[in-house]
């Protein structure tokens, strides 16, 4: 009897391995429910990633992909907490920002040596997607983009505005001309000069961020010392205060109210990351739609330096897959690297010097529009609590904006806080 | 025979109860103790699940580090109100238990509340000073003020409703349900619902504010405004068990004393309030212990609804944990957080344990 059974849980077990490598798979950017298996037709990051995904799990022979449930909000969490009870996914997407904390732990996997065998070519990565996935000297997952903070604009505003010259927005080159410029919209539409989510999410502290580099500044030194309260803090700060002080922006939108405000036409300019791009120019092509005519342009640069906040997304797998489910995992990343064109049309720059200059991926729309975004991209040094720091700017330049907190008292909590977070 | 079944029954007893204990002990005990041993150590969570050995101990530093600060010290006109309220409640317990008007256990619970609240608001950081977590003490104060308003919001709009609908009709019945059911629902329905209920642009609220000519709200990026939106959206969820349990009361009032207070001229309003509320406050109590037991673990509406902010005005404790715990890997400070927390909900348990005794 006892060996019946064993014979019998063994021939199950050899059933089950046989036909398909089942891969779990962890990723954010929202749902889509049929997606289908056609990655050149699919639109917006839900849908574009998922039919990426259901096509592996179609075409890879012996790989079935289940996709994880997942929230955006939460989703670090949960993945902390997988790596924590010794249950990660197989596979999952991460930003570039949590590489110091993830492969400092040995959580994910260093690949260099396994990426040509899965038919990776590291060599067609661009010198900076290489960077954004390197760790003390390894390779720790496989770059999918670089996203950036854009100007989204509403063109027959500005052009009622007086804003458009040769066919391109007329953007501020200083903290006063942006001033002058947005009151000049004001006056001839009655509508917002620019919009954002101030409110929420950390979109606000990414233009101040990108406005404190552009003074060639930043919120803390590699060293780990805090250097919030400076006079470029108070400058770029003010830059945007001046605006909400002077009725031109309505810092009180979250993200979706933000978007619906520039989508209605309320908003000459809309900051929001390069993940938005297919979304709107499919909302501009609608007869309902109040936003018509749409263009993206870099983020303009009112100081010194040129610099937009930016972060990439990759792909990587625990440290601790291997045999058949490692090489299993492998093989999705190599799918997901050879669709890097079909990830590009959401709007996202590519990491693949062969597929930027590809005619495929300079024929996407507007893509001809910020191509100045990849030379100024930045981000703040890295740190294994990006997400604390990020969290304590929102909440003290909220307290800015939504309840009048003086510029200098709250760029001196912050400074303390992010230094305290720092020293930890 | 006798002698073995007297035996067993003990045996049959520990057997029956085995099966509980062995799960208590070891989903609930087990964790619990663990807590506070991980809240004595530094103790990170990626770290420690990679190398068990990464972990330190620390002692009560990590309660020092999220409770404490520098030259903290103590004084009585810091928070004047507030200490100056606690002052009035001491002297309000003595006075009304002299004069015999308050039972020996509500003047010693007034009195013990009065006290903390003399005692907790006088700690500041003096010259020099800080906090070490400045965000810890603000962050239980929104708790506190979140059970403050969302316990009195549910338990009397609970009462109402179940005196207006504490009748024998089918209309009365199928109005119960429908109150009933925003029970059911899950928090992330119930928080999506009140998004879009609060949205300045889509919003029912905004849409009515516009038609009698004022300018919208924004509720949840307001800091005035978050937390009332986030105890509305409570009250309106948590109100079905509380109806239910005052339903279930007012059913136990006999009818005659109501017919008796007809004939004494007593109908509508002042029956209410001199026989139904006197009759009910046993059932009130429970409603009101249970309720803030219950809302001060609030956690997913301010999480979903407006991420604990804006400016932090809606962060509340049990987000506080998770965030230090999950997103900051701070595994040690997290567990000392929610040892304070235990602290607060098991003396509002003892609260109902002696209230309940008592009444008995």
């Amino acid at each position: 009897m006892k060996h019946m059974l064993l014979g019998a849980a063994m021939a199950a077990g050899v059933a089950t391995t046989a036909p398909a490598q089942e891969i779990t798979l962890g990723r954010f950017f929202g749902a889509c429910e049929d997606a289908g298996t056609d990655t050149t037709t699919s639109s917006g990051e839900a849908c574009i990633i998922q039919s990426i995904i259901n096509a592996a799990d179609a075409e890879l022979d012996g790989i079935s992909i289940n996709t994880l449930p997942t929230d955006w909000g939460n989703y670090y969490d949960q993945i902390k907490a997988a790596y924590a009870g010794g249950t990660p996914p197989d596979v999952h997407v991460m930003h570039r920002h949590r590489v110091p904390e993830f492969a400092g732990l040995g959580a994910v996997a260093e690949i260099s040596g396994e990426l040509e065998a899965a038919g990776i070519d590291p060599s067609d990565w661009s010198p900076a997607a290489l960077d954004a996935v390197s760790f003390n000297g390894g390779i720790y997952g496989v770059p999918m983009d670089f996203h950036a903070n854009l100007w989204h604009v509403n063109m027959d505003l500005m052009a009622q505005a007086g804003l458009v010259e040769d066919g391109k927005p007329v953007l501020p080159s200083s903290p006063e001309e942006l001033l002058a410029q947005a009151q000049q919209f004001k006056d001839a539409t009655g509508q917002d000069y620019l919009a954002a989510d101030f409110a929420q999410f950390p979109i606000g502290v990414r233009v101040v961020l990108a406005l404190m580099w552009q003074q060639n500044a930043n919120i803390f030194t590699e060293d780990g010392t805090a250097t919030i309260n400076t006079e470029a803090g108070q400058n770029a700060v003010t830059a945007i205060t001046q605006l909400f002080d002077a009725g031109l922006a309505n810092p009180q939108l979250n993200y979706a109210d933000s978007q619906q405000a520039f989508l209605n036409g309320e908003a000459g300019i809309l900051v929001n990351g390069t993940w938005v791009v297919d979304f709107y120019t499919a909302e501009a092509a609608k007869e309902e739609v109040g936003l018509d005519s749409y263009y993206v342009a870099d983020f303009p640069t009112l100081f010194e330096t040129g610099a937009t906040w930016a972060d990439s997304h990759m792909w990587a797998i625990p440290a601790s897959i291997e045999g058949e489910n490692r090489a299993a995992a492998l093989k999705v990343l190599a799918f997901i690297n050879d669709h890097n064109i079909d990830w590009a049309r959401t709007g996202h720059m590519s990491v693949r010097t062969s597929v930027v200059e590809s005619d495929a991926y300079q024929a996407l729309p507007h893509r001809d529009e910020y191509t100045g975004t990849a030379d100024i991209a930045r981000d703040t040094p890295p740190s294994e609590r990006y997400g604390a720091i990020q969290d304590v700017l929102n909440r003290e330049l909220q307290a800015i904006w939504l309840t009048d907190k003086a510029v200098g008292d709250a760029l001196a909590d912050a400074e303390l806080e992010v230094q305290d977070l720092l020293d930890r | 025979m006798a002698s073995r079944s007297r035996l067993t029954q003990t045996q049959a007893a520990w057997l029956m109860l085995a099966p509980f204990l062995a799960t208590y002990a070891l989903f609930l005990i087990y964790p619990f103790f663990r807590g506070i041993w991980i809240s004595l150590h530094d103790w990170n969570l990626l770290a420690v699940a990679f190398n068990p050995d990464a972990k330190e101990f620390v002692g009560i530093r990590n309660y020092e580090r999220v409770m404490w600060g520098k030259n903290i010290t103590w004084s009585l006109f810091n928070a004047p109100v507030w200490q100056a309220l606690g002052l009035i409640g001491l002297g309000l317990s003595v006075f009304l238990r002299r004069m015999n008007r308050l039972s020996r256990f509500n003047a010693i619970a007034l009195a013990i509340v009065s006290a903390l609240l003399v005692f907790l608001p006088g700690f500041h950081p003096g010259e020099g000073g800080r906090w070490y977590d400045r965000r810890f003490w603000p962050t239980v104060g929104n708790t506190l003020t979140f059970v403050a308003f969302a316990v009195p919001g549910v338990t009397i709009s609970a009462l109402l409703l179940a005196a207006a609908l504490n009748r024998e009709t089918r209309a009365m019945s199928i109005l119960r349900t429908l109150f009933f059911i925003s029970q059911v629902l899950s928090v992330t329905v119930v928080t999506l619902i009140w998004q879009i209920m609060f949205s300045p642009r889509q919003g029912l609220i905004a849409n009515i504010t516009e038609t009698f000519g004022g300018t919208p709200i924004n509720w949840l990026t307001d800091q005035q405004f978050a937390m009332a939106a986030i105890v509305i959206a409570t009250v309106w969820w948590s109100l079905g068990i509380a109806m239910i349990l005052f339903l279930a009361g007012l059913q136990d009032i006999s009818q005659d004393i109501y017919e008796a207070a007809v004939l004494d001229n007593a109908k509508g309003v002042r029956a209410f309030w001199y026989i139904t509320l006197p009759n009910l406050t046993r059932t009130i109590s429970v409603v009101v212990i249970l309720q803030i037991i219950l809302h001060f673990q609030v956690f997913g509406q301010p999480h979903l609804m407006t991420q604990g902010g804006p400016n932090d005005a809606t962060q509340v404790l049990v987000r506080y944990i998770y965030q230090t715990g999950f997103r900051d890997s701070e595994l040690g400070r997290a567990s000392a957080m929610a040892v304070f927390l235990f602290l607060i909900m098991g003396s509002f348990s003892i609260i109902q344990f002696v209230v309940g005794r008592e009444k008995d």
